[in-house]
């Protein structure tokens, strides 16, 4: 029983079969809760992971050393976001202006202000590392925490919260400071909270969620590009 | 295309490679970005070269070929499962940032206040104005 147990354990198969039915349940369980906008269904799915590891008596660097065989997958599946991009090309064109002057700054301080903060309350260089991509598409940030020296994990747990938060503080600031056009909330949006942001930007309709893709798309191609050369600069 | 005989279990797609011949497409993409990465020792991923060159092929060349929409449509929508293990380490490094939490989540909660507040207010200053005349909201331009 325990040698069945042990051979189950050392195969990549029982990895990949769990993170499946993990986030199939995961996905189901947020359908059924009524796609609720503060608790994505990758956070169900990865709590079951989570369980279910525990359940197998499967440790976790073991599980993430196997389920490698399926994360291999995100290499292709980030070089595919290119084809979005280049079906949002008009866009760019038709808003160059608008788009040159806002999101450099607004993917830089998004970056920033969390850096600063977390510095100011003594947080060591892993954990700065871990919070400065927090915006950008969980993709094209994990790239960025591997050049920059992050952890990958601390990461995608702030970059989740990120995208709840914007969603919440986007629907806040549009009735404090009485905004209305679906282009610029839809573009806060896929700036701010990348993916999950995009999600909420859809259901306020089309065009703000157009706008939120070009947002997400851009900001991670600007941050992907300059946050690993500013924390070389910076000798981090 | 007429798919008889037992060879038709085993092809379902009735010889349509289209998925293979895209995923192939952007493999080939992302090993040459590993290649421009590595000889110029450029501080991105590899994967976020490969973005950058197939965009660039895209555009250079001025269309899309039918395989690589086909294996984009299909692997976008896994992105969020193919992130999943790396979000359940989060749960076994609490530990590890013992300390450090009140600064993480502070940073996340200000910070992100401040950075949707920034960019509303910098779209609100730059965009331009919605064109009323015309059907608004069938085309965001």
């Amino acid at each position: 029983m325990n040698a069945l147990h042990a051979s189950l354990l050392h195969t990549p198969v029982l990895a990949v079969a769990l993170t499946l039915a993990a986030y199939l349940a995961g996905m189901a369980m947020f359908e059924r809760m009524g796609r609720p906008s503060w608790c994505p269904g990758v956070l169900i799915g990865a709590v079951l992971t989570a369980a279910g590891l525990w359940l197998l008596r499967l440790d976790v660097a073991d599980y993430q050393r196997h389920v490698a065989a399926l994360t291999l997958l995100l290499g292709p599946a980030t070089v595919a976001l290119a084809v979005p991009l280049y079906q949002q090309r008009r866009h760019i064109v038709a808003l160059w202006r608008p788009i040159l002057c806002c999101l450099p700054p607004a993917a830089l301080l998004a970056a920033l202000y969390a850096v600063l903060i977390a510095w100011l309350l003594g947080a060591p260089p892993i954990v700065l590392a871990s919070l400065a991509p927090k915006s950008v598409t969980a993709p094209l940030s994990i790239g960025i925490v591997e050049q920059i020296g992050g952890s990958v994990s601390l990461m995608l747990g702030g970059l989740l919260i990120t995208g709840v938060l914007t969603t919440l503080c986007v629907s806040l600031l549009a009735r404090l400071l009485n905004i209305t056009d679906p282009r610029i909330l839809g573009f806060a949006l896929g700036v701010n909270g990348h993916a999950i942001g995009i999600v909420r930007a859809f259901e306020l309709g089309p065009t703000a969620g157009a706008f939120a893709s070009l947002g997400m798309s851009l900001t991670g191609i600007f941050t992907a590009l300059f946050l690993p050369l500013a924390w070389r600069l910076l000798g981090l | 295309m007429g798919t008889v005989g037992p060879q038709a279990d085993h092809f379902p797609d009735g010889g349509d490679m289209t998925l293979l011949r895209g995923f192939l497409w952007l493999l080939g993409f992302q090993l040459l970005g590993q290649l421009v990465v590595e000889a110029l020792a450029l501080p991105v991923s590899h994967a976020m070269a490969g973005l950058l060159l197939l965009l660039a092929w895209l555009l250079v060349n001025r269309g899309l070929s039918e395989s690589v929409a086909t294996a984009s449509q299909a692997l976008i929508p896994l992105l969020a499962m193919l992130i999943m293990p790396g979000v359940v380490g989060v749960f076994f490094v609490i530990d590890e940032f013992a300390g450090h939490w009140t600064a993480v989540v502070a940073a996340l909660v200000v910070g992100t206040f401040l950075s949707v507040l920034t960019t509303l207010w910098l779209m609100r200053r730059f965009m331009p104005r919605e064109d009323k005349g015309r059907d608004a909201g069938s085309r965001p331009a």
